[in-house]
């Protein structure tokens, strides 16, 4: 039995929802995870995986009130109020990679939530009935970029008797819709702010920081893509990809400032240690318990100069009036309202990263990237993008066809050559 | 091809609007024998009622000219393909709020606003309160003669009489002139009633196989049923912005679709139903790969529970090719309540 599966059977599996309840447990991970022998290989890396064990641990011991939120919702907003922002979703993608995601999924199956809706969800509804996850005092979701956050988070706000709030971004070219979201925000911002006990004048406060924090952010962001637009540069996607937890969940904080900082800083050092060869852009997410579509695309001298996920999408915001800059932020965002925006967003990527070839990542039963990948394909192979559509899922290894998969990617990259 | 017919597709689509700006809306019901010709613009893990209806379109000729409501992934996901497909038609997509309350309502009359503004663009001419409140009332006479039509009739026929009155156009200033087929109650006072509830079915297919296990629909709470007709729509109002508001609260008004965020009232709308027209138990019927549908159910399910009512659920792919594990299930439900 391989080392993995032997840690998995004696200790991942065991683990029950009272251990994360444990100081000692946090005490022991946090050690693990920052210890000299565990080092991401990106400075960046470091000040993100200890943001997020603080947080996840924070919010296991209900250091501070706990709100639920789906991928698009404003984690500016959360901060701001003085509550921890959780990402249900992105637990999911933890699981999958411990090799728990089964489990969690079956359970869900027991509930009668059948194999055809996502696979994140049927995940985070399986770990929640389980007990697994901190328990949320709200639970705050948008109604893009699909129907299921909405849709999950409403069995479990009833689960929890927590209140939920469901932001709506307005189609594009709805303005007075920005301004009805606006409004929605400072109705959410005060909920969490009368959990955390602060006041109106504390809230404005912590909500300007957190803009000011992300508006850094986003200017070190806009460094690392143009950075990353070089022939030379050794950021490779596989390893981007993950920083869609750091663009959904550390915005708003100083971490996601220094995230970004350290990351253009170290691009820079780095310089020009990368390679040559085919570049590619990903679309939608990756499997997060293989690693072999990776190892293909290497073996191939391929690699990811671009995903779909990673980009700086709205502009600078007024840390004096938080409630409209989040608006018009979520509002403009590329998911939001019909496929044509998500459209032009990856031709835009494609030209300007110079790509080679697009790989487009069917996660099943994800309606939003499913349903317009033959619109993206269709409208990359005429910006001459040939591009390739893999069906699989991000979450479940069991519904993987490694094989399939492997055949039909060395295929297509062997067309690019 | 008539240059004023615009077809439809989701239940909250303002037909009063439609019919003021001088068109003939109709409903697509698809073609599910031909659901996979979609397969090249539409992933198959997609609403099946949402393919069958791009499938349709590609077989016919015309200009296409649709509206849209961004009801779910699947009801956006035909828009975009349809305007890929069709770039020639008026193609509009209107917005629909999750939130119910006054928030909602100024969301949808907002929507309304922008629905309008590209009517007049489209058709070069203003559309004026009168003209709407006009509409309103025809749509109500039709609402009732739907409403006296199923009165007795069986589940397939009511989804059958939902269909005429959905999908045959209908001309504002006579709205009586298409009736629905006259409903013969065949199966009345014979059966076990039950309630149905769920998206979309097709006539031909689940709901036929219930009557022949012997259940007897005596509520439709499908958006292609009984749910369409079940409120008015009509709205009053001396000037353009009180007519819309009305029109948005009324729509928003009416029985849910799961897709709402107001689920405590659904779940009680559906109780209620059950009660008054006698169901013993609830048949909670949906489409594969509708989400709304899909994460609703534990919930309902557990709220009949609460309630004492027996609750079967069964999935449907549209076309219903292959019935037989489905009947046996049904008859020993079936068995079960009766």
């Amino acid at each position: 039995m391989e080392l993995l599966e032997q840690i998995k059977e004696r200790y991942l599996d065991r683990l029950s929802p009272a251990t994360f309840r444990s100081r000692l447990f946090w005490k022991t991970v946090e050690g693990l995870a920052l210890s000299p022998l565990n080092r991401p290989q990106w400075k960046a890396d470091r000040v993100s995986l200890a943001y997020f064990l603080r947080a996840t641990r924070d919010a296991y011991l209900h250091r501070a009130p706990v709100v639920w939120c789906n991928l698009l919702t404003p984690s500016e907003l959360v901060l701001g109020s003085g509550c921890i922002p959780f990402y249900p979703e992105m637990a999911a993608a933890v699981a999958a990679s411990a090799g728990l995601a089964p489990r969690f999924i079956d359970r869900a199956a027991e509930e009668e939530f059948p194999s055809d809706a996502c696979s994140y969800h049927r995940c985070l509804l399986g770990c929640a009935l389980e007990g697994f996850l901190p328990e949320p005092d709200l639970l705050l979701a948008v109604n893009y970029p699909c129907d299921s956050a909405p849709l999950s988070f409403a069995f479990l706000g009833d689960l929890y008797r927590a209140p939920l709030f469901v932001l709506e971004a307005p189609l594009p070219g709805r303005e007075r819709g920005v301004e009805e979201l606006a409004g929605r925000m400072a109705e959410a911002a005060r909920a969490m702010a009368g959990l955390s006990g602060r006041r109106e004048r504390e809230m404005m406060e912590g909500l300007s920081t957190a803009v000011e924090l992300s508006n850094r952010a986003l200017r070190h962001l806009r460094e690392v893509e143009e950075m990353r637009k070089r022939d030379d540069c050794t950021l490779d996607g596989k390893d981007a990809m993950g920083n869609v937890s750091v663009l959904a969940g550390c915005l708003g904080s100083q971490a996601g400032a220094d995230f970004y900082r350290l990351l253009a800083e170290e691009l820079r050092e780095r310089g020009c240690r990368g390679k040559n060869g085919l570049r590619i852009m990903w679309m939608h997410l990756k499997p997060w318990y293989s690693q072999t579509i990776f190892q293909i695309l290497e073996k191939h001298g391929a690699r990811l100069v671009c995903e779909e996920y990673t980009h700086a999408t709205w502009e600078a915001m007024d840390p004096r009036d938080p409630f409209p800059s989040l608006a018009r932020k979520l509002g403009g965002h590329f998911l939001v309202g019909a496929a044509e925006r998500r459209v032009s967003h990856l031709v835009r990527l494609a030209r300007e990263y110079r790509v080679d070839g697009a790989i487009h990542y069917n996660h099943w039963g994800c309606r939003q990237s499913c349903g317009s990948a033959p619109l993206a394909k269709g409208a990359l192979q005429r910006a001459g993008v040939p591009t390739l559509i893999i069906d699989g899922d991000c979450i479940d290894d069991r519904e993987y066809q490694e094989g399939q998969v492997a055949t039909r990617l060395e295929a297509f990259l062997e067309s690019l050559k | 091809m008539d240059e004023d017919l615009i077809t439809w597709f989701c239940a909250y689509t303002p037909l009063e609007l439609l019919t003021a700006a001088g068109l003939k809306p109709v409903r697509s019901f698809g073609d599910p024998d031909r659901i996979d010709d979609s397969d090249a613009f539409l992933h198959p893990a997609i609403c099946p009622y949402v393919r069958s209806c791009l499938a349709q379109a590609m077989q016919e000729e015309g200009p296409h000219h649709a509206v849209f409501v961004n009801s779910c992934d699947g009801m956006r996901r035909l828009h975009d393909a349809w305007k890929d497909l069709f770039p020639d038609g008026f193609v509009f997509l209107l917005d629909l709020p999750r939130n119910v309350g006054k928030s909602g309502e100024r969301m949808l009359a907002g929507e309304y606003r922008h629905l309008l503004e590209a009517l007049r663009s489209w058709r070069g001419r203003e559309i004026s309160h009168a003209e709407i409140k006009a509409a309103c009332r025809a749509r109500e006479e039709l609402r009732r003669e739907y409403i006296r039509a199923a009165e007795g009739a069986g589940g397939g026929e009511r989804l059958l009489l939902a269909r005429h009155f959905q999908s045959a156009p209908q001309d504002a200033a006579s709205p009586a002139a298409t009736r629905g087929p006259a409903a013969t109650a065949p199966g009345a006072g014979r059966g076990v009633p039950v309630l149905l509830t769920g998206n979309i079915l097709n006539p031909a297919g689940m709901v036929s196989l219930l009557e022949e296990a012997g259940a007897r629909v005596v509520w439709a709470d499908l958006c292609n049923g009984d749910r369409a007709f079940a409120a008015p729509t009509l709205a009053e109002g001396e000037s353009l912005g009180e007519v819309l508001g009305a029109l948005a609260a009324a729509y928003l008004a009416r029985p849910h679709c799961a897709r709402m965020l107001d689920g405590e009232r659904r779940h009680r709308t559906l109780v209620e139903n059950a009660l008054r027209a006698g169901a013993r138990g609830i048949i909670y019927a949906s489409l594969k790969f509708c989400d709304s549908y899909l994460y609703e159910y534990p919930r309902t399910r557990e709220m009949l529970q609460r309630e004492g009512i027996p609750v079967l659920r069964l999935e449907s792919d549209y076309a219903d090719g292959h019935a037989g594990q489905v009947l046996t299930r049904v008859e020993a439900f079936l068995e079960m309540i009766s």
